[in-house]
C-alpha cells in the first residue's frame, strides 16, 4: 500500500479552479517529483496535503487514514511535514527558536539533543548562526533552516516546495546534493520543482503538472525522453505547453 | 433594438430600487391610514434611520472601513440644523451660555438641514484628510478616537450645544411623509453612488487594495472623496431626526447609537443597498419587540428589578449569530435583482465573504 | 516641575497604562483583532473585586486573585463563543464582533447587577502616603510600579525562554506555517486571550482601585487609553505598547500641569489630535517592525 495516497484532488479559490482531479501516490522511502509551470497546481496540491487549504473534492490517505479535510497541526502530527515555498522561516526568531519550534511535535529532551548534532553535521552554518534570528540568514541559509526545521519533527514524508527557487546556482546544487542525501538516509520524500531538469536527475518517479490536472506520470526516464522529444522534435513552446521548463 | 427591449433591460438592471421603494412606500401608506400613533413614530423613525444607515453603507460598505464617526457627523448636523432653525427667544431660554451671534442667527427648516449637512460635510473635509491616509488596523481605532473626540467637544462645549444637557426648543417638522420621502431620496442616491465610478473605484480598493493602486486608482483620494459624501448624508440624517426628536443630547450621537446602526447594516449586510434597508427594517421592527417586551417585564412586576439594556444584549447577541453563519449579512453582498429567486451568479459567494 | 513626584506619578500611570496596551497588543498581534471587548475584561475584574468582597466575603488578597480570575475566564470564554466562529471570516466582521461582545457584557451586567455604581473597597495600605526622597507619593502607585516590572519580567521570560511563548511569537509573525510546525491555532489564540484576560485582571485592580467604585461602563476608558497607546507605541509589538503605555502616561501628566484650568475637560480631545498628527508622520507607531499584517484564516 503506498504511503500516500491522493485521489480525485480538487480545489479552487473563489470561483477560480486550480486543480481538476489530480491522483497521485508516494511510497515509502521514495523520492518522487511533482513537476510543471507557474500555475500548474503544484503548491496547491501541497497546500491541500498539508491541511493549509481544503479541497472542494477527493481524498488523501496518508498511512492508511484519511486525512482530508484536517487541520495542519493535525496532519503534521500523522508525521507530514513541508518545507514551505519561500522558506518561510521565523525571521524575528532565533535558529534556535526555529528549530525547536520544529520539534514541537516529537519533543523529547535527548533525542532533541540528537537531532541537533545530526542537523549540525548536516549543516554546519546553522551551528555558528544558532542564536541568530533567522531573518538575518541569507536566502540559501534559510532554505537550509527550513529544510532542518522539517526535519525536526521527524516526518514520515517530507514534502518540499521549491526548495530551489531563488537561490544561486552553487546554493541549488548543494539543495539538490542534500536532497539525496536524505533519500540515501532513507526519507520518503516529495519534491514540487519548476526546474525539471535538476529535479530528473534525482528522483526516481515523477508527476507532471499543467493546468490542474497530471499530464504524465512515470519514471524519471520516462519523463527525461518525453522532455527530449518534446523539446527537440517541437521547439521550445511545445515543452512549455508540456509542463516542463529546461 | 427595439425601444422597448431596451427599455425591458434598463429595468431589469435596476429593478433594485422599485424593489426596494415600493414595498417601503406602501408600509407607509398603509401605516399612515391604519396604522396607532405608536407605529406611526416607529415608521418615521425608520426612516430617518434608513437614511443614516445608507450613508454609513455609502462609505462603509463601499470601503471596508468600519466608520465609527458617522454617528457623530450625524450629530454635528443635528445640532448645526437645531441650532439654525430656532427660533432666538427658545434658544436664549433654552442655552443660556450660546454665542450670541450663534442665537440670533434663524432660517428656515429645510435650509437648515441643508446647512447642517454642509457643515457635517466640511468638518468631514477637514479631519477626513489625514483619517484616510491611515491603514486599515490604526484607521479604525482612529475613527473610534475620533467619535470620542466629537462626544467630549459636545458634552464641553456649552456655548454652542447646551452641554451635557439637552438642547430643546427645536421645531417639529419631520412628519412621516418628510422621512419617508428622505429615505427615498437616500435610497436613490446610495445606489447612484454604490454604481457610480467613484464608488466602483471605492469598491474596487475594499477587495483588493494593491490591485486597485496598480490600476491607477488613488485608494486615498477616493476614500476622502467617499468619506464627506457620507458625512454629508449622515449630516442631513442628523437635521432631519433632530426635526423630528425636537429634544436631544451629545449621548443620542455616542456609542450606543452607533451600536444599533452598526447592527442595521451589519445585520443586512454593508455590501449592498438591500442588505442596508433590510437591516434597518429587522433591527427596527426587532428592536420594538424586545423594548414591548422589556416593558411588559418591567410593567408586570414578576422581578424584583427593573430590566434595562435587554434590547442591546439580545441585539449584540443576534448581530453575533449573523456574522458567524452569514457574515456577508441576511442579504450578502448582492443586490436584489428581477426575479427575485434566481441561482446565484458566479463570484457572489467571494463578495459575501468580503462584505462585513 | 520635574521633580521626584512628577516622576514616580508619570511612571506608575505609565505603567498601567502599559499594562493595558499590552494586554491589547498580544491578542492584536496573533488574531489581527482589535478588540472593543477589552475593556470589559477590566470591568468584570472590577465586579469581581466588589462580588467577592461584598458577598463572599474574601480577604483582600483573595478578592483580587479573584478579580484576576474573573478576567481570565471571561476572556477565554469570549474567544470561544465569539471570537472562534467568526476567526476566519473578515477583519471588520471580527472587529464588529468584538464590539457586540463589548455591548453583551455592559448589557449583561446592567440586567444581572444594576446600572448603579458600586463602591470598591481596596486596603487602606493602598491609599496611606508615603515620602521617598522629599516626594510624597501614595503606596499605591509604587505598587503599581513594582507589580508592572513583575508582570513584564515575566511575560517576557515567557515569550523568551518557554515553547508556548516562541509558538506565540511565531504565530504573532506567520500564523500558518507555525501551524505547519504542528502548533495547533487554537492553543496559541487561547493562550493570547487567557494571558490578556490576565492582564486586564491586573491591571483592572489598579483601574478600580483609584476610581474606588465599579459600573458596567467602566471598561470604556481603559479600552481607550490601550487604544490610544498601542496606536501610538506600535501594534506591531509587545515592545511598542509598553512604550506607547510609558508615553501616553508621561503625555497625560504634561497636559493635566500645561493645559490652562478652562481647557482641562478637553484633555481627552487634546490627546487624540496629537497621537493622529503624529501617526500622520509615522503611521506605523513609535516601534516599527515585528508582527505582520498576515490575517488569520
Amino acid at each position: 500500500m503506498p504511503m500516500l495516497t491522493v485521489e480525485n484532488l480538487m480545489a479552487s479559490y473563489g470561483v477560480v479552479r486550480a486543480l481538476h482531479g489530480i491522483s497521485l501516490e508516494v511510497n515509502e522511502g521514495e523520492l518522487v517529483a511533482l513537476l510543471g509551470v507557474n500555475g500548474a497546481g503544484k503548491s496547491t496540491t501541497l497546500k491541500s496535503i498539508t491541511g493549509v487549504l481544503r479541497p472542494v473534492k477527493g481524498t488523501i490517505t496518508f498511512l492508511g487514514k484519511e486525512i482530508t479535510n484536517r487541520t495542519p497541526e493535525f496532519i503534521v502530527k500523522q508525521g507530514i511535514s513541508l518545507v514551505p515555498e519561500g522558506r518561510d522561516i521565523f525571521g524575528q526568531l532565533t535558529v534556535e527558536e526555529n528549530l525547536r519550534l520544529g520539534a514541537f511535535v516529537s519533543y523529547e529532551r535527548d533525542r532533541y539533543k540528537a537531532d541537533l548534532k545530526e542537523i549540525f553535521e548536516l549543516f554546519p552554518i546553522l551551528e555558528e548562526r544558532f542564536t541568530q534570528a533567522g531573518g538575518l540568514l541569507s536566502g540559501g541559509e534559510q532554505q537550509m533552516l527550513a529544510i532542518a526545521r522539517a526535519m525536526m519533527a521527524h516526518p514520515k514524508l517530507l514534502m518540499l516546495d521549491e526548495p530551489s527557487l531563488g537561490l544561486s546556482p552553487t546554493m541549488t546544487d548543494q539543495i539538490f546534493v542534500l536532497i539525496k542525501r536524505l533519500r540515501e538516509m532513507g526519507s520518503t520524500i516529495l519534491l514540487v520543482e519548476q526546474n525539471a531538469e535538476r529535479a530528473l536527475e534525482i528522483v526516481e518517479r515523477a508527476y507532471l503538472l499543467g493546468n490542474g490536472e497530471v499530464e504524465f506520470a512515470g519514471t524519471a526516464e520516462d519523463l527525461k525522453h518525453k522532455v527530449d522529444i518534446a523539446s527537440v522534435y517541437f521547439g521550445g513552446d511545445d515543452a512549455q505547453k508540456a509542463g516542463v521548463t529546461l | 433594438m427595439s425601444l422597448l427591449s431596451r427599455f425591458m433591460t434598463f429595468s431589469r438592471q435596476h429593478a433594485t430600487l422599485p424593489l426596494l421603494m415600493v414595498p417601503v412606500i406602501i408600509a407607509g401608506i398603509a401605516i399612515n391610514a391604519f396604522g396607532s400613533s405608536l407605529l406611526l413614530n416607529v415608521y418615521t423613525y425608520f426612516c430617518v434611520s434608513l437614511i443614516m444607515v445608507l450613508g454609513l453603507q455609502m462609505f462603509m460598505g463601499n470601503s471596508g472601513i468600519l466608520n465609527w464617526t458617522h454617528i457623530g457627523f450625524v450629530g454635528v448636523g443635528a445640532y448645526a440644523a437645531g441650532i439654525l432653525s430656532t427660533a432666538p427667544a427658545v434658544k436664549h431660554m433654552g442655552v443660556p451660555n450660546m454665542f450670541p451671534a450663534l442665537v440670533s442667527l434663524h432660517m428656515p427648516v429645510i435650509p437648515a438641514i441643508l446647512v447642517g449637512g454642509l457643515v457635517a460635510a466640511l468638518l468631514a473635509a477637514i479631519i477626513g484628510y489625514p483619517l484616510m491616509r491611515l491603514s486599515d488596523f490604526v484607521g479604525v481605532i482612529t475613527l473610534f478616537a475620533t467619535l470620542i473626540v466629537f462626544h467630549v467637544i459636545m458634552t464641553q462645549w456649552d456655548n454652542v450645544t447646551n452641554g451635557p444637557r439637552t438642547f430643546f426648543g427645536v421645531q417639529e417638522f419631520t412628519t412621516l411623509w418628510v422621512a419617508l420621502a428622505g429615505g427615498l431620496i437616500a435610497m436613490v442616491v446610495a445606489y447612484w453612488f454604490r454604481e457610480s465610478g467613484l464608488g466602483l473605484r471605492l469598491r474596487a480598493s475594499r477587495d483588493d487594495r494593491y490591485a486597485a493602486m496598480s490600476v491607477g486608482i488613488d485608494v486615498v483620494r477616493v476614500r476622502y472623496y467617499s468619506f464627506v459624501t457620507s458625512a454629508l448624508m449622515a449630516g442631513l440624517a442628523g437635521g432631519v431626526w433632530a426635526h423630528f426628536i425636537t429634544s436631544f443630547s451629545p449621548k443620542a450621537f455616542y456609542i450606543s447609537e452607533m451600536f444599533l446602526l452598526l447592527s442595521m447594516i451589519v445585520i443586512g449586510g454593508s455590501g449592498s443597498i438591500s442588505g442596508a434597508v433590510a437591516g434597518t427594517t429587522v433591527v427596527t421592527i426587532a428592536r420594538e419587540l424586545l423594548r414591548q417586551v422589556e416593558g411588559t417585564i418591567n410593567n408586570a412586576h414578576v422581578l424584583s428589578f427593573e430590566v434595562f439594556g435587554l434590547t442591546e444584549a439580545v441585539m449584540a447577541v443576534l448581530m453575533i449569530l449573523v456574522l458567524i453563519w452569514r457574515p456577508g449579512g441576511v442579504v450578502g453582498g448582492q443586490e436584489l435583482r428581477w426575479p427575485l429567486f434566481k441561482r446565484k451568479e458566479p463570484g457572489a459567494t467571494k463578495e459575501a465573504e468580503d462584505a462585513a | 516641575m520635574i521633580d521626584l513626584e512628577f516622576l514616580i506619578n508619570t511612571l506608575s500611570l505609565g505603567s498601567l497604562y502599559a499594562l493595558l496596551a499590552l494586554g491589547l497588543v498580544l491578542v492584536y498581534g496573533i488574531l489581527k483583532l482589535v478588540n472593543f471587548a477589552y475593556g470589559e475584561y477590566i470591568m468584570i475584574g472590577g465586579y469581581g473585586l466588589y462580588f467577592s468582597a461584598t458577598v463572599l466575603h474574601l480577604p483582600w488578597w483573595a478578592t483580587m486573585l479573584f478579580a484576576v480570575l474573573a478576567a481570565v475566564v471571561t476572556s477565554y470564554l469570549t474567544e470561544l463563543a465569539a471570537f472562534r466562529p467568526v476567526r476566519n471570516k473578515s477583519a471588520n466582521a471580527l472587529i464588529v464582533t468584538s464590539f457586540a461582545v463589548s455591548i453583551f457584557l455592559q448589557n449583561a451586567v446592567l440586567i444581572l447587577v444594576s446600572p448603579r455604581a458600586r463602591a470598591v473597597q481596596l486596603p487602606a495600605v493602598f491609599s496611606r502616603t508615603v515620602s521617598i526622597a522629599g516626594a510624597t507619593t501614595p503606596v499605591r502607585n509604587l505598587i503599581i510600579i513594582g507589580t508592572t516590572v513583575v508582570v513584564l519580567v515575566a511575560l517576557s521570560v515567557l515569550m523568551k525562554r518557554t515553547v508556548l511563548g516562541m509558538a506565540m511569537r511565531a504565530a504573532a509573525e506567520k500564523f500558518t506555517t507555525t501551524r505547519l510546525m504542528g502548533v495547533p491555532a487554537n492553543l496559541v489564540i487561547s493562550a493570547a486571550f487567557i494571558i490578556s484576560g490576565l492582564l486586564a485582571g491586573i491591571a483592572s485592580i489598579f483601574w478600580i482601585g483609584r476610581s474606588a467604585s465599579v459600573d458596567p461602563v467602566t471598561g470604556s476608558a481603559p479600552l481607550l487609553i490601550a487604544f490610544i497607546a498601542t496606536v501610538m507605541g506600535g501594534m506591531h509589538s509587545p515592545t511598542g505598547a509598553v512604550v506607547g503605555g510609558f508615553v501616553y502616561g508621561l503625555l497625560f501628566n504634561i497636559l493635566s500641569i500645561t493645559l490652562p484650568a478652562g481647557m482641562i475637560s478637553y484633555r481627552d480631545a487634546f490627546m487624540f489630535v496629537i497621537v493622529v498628527l503624529f501617526l500622520l508622520f509615522r503611521p506605523e507607531g513609535i516601534i516599527k517592525g515585528g508582527y505582520t499584517e498576515e490575517r488569520v484564516g
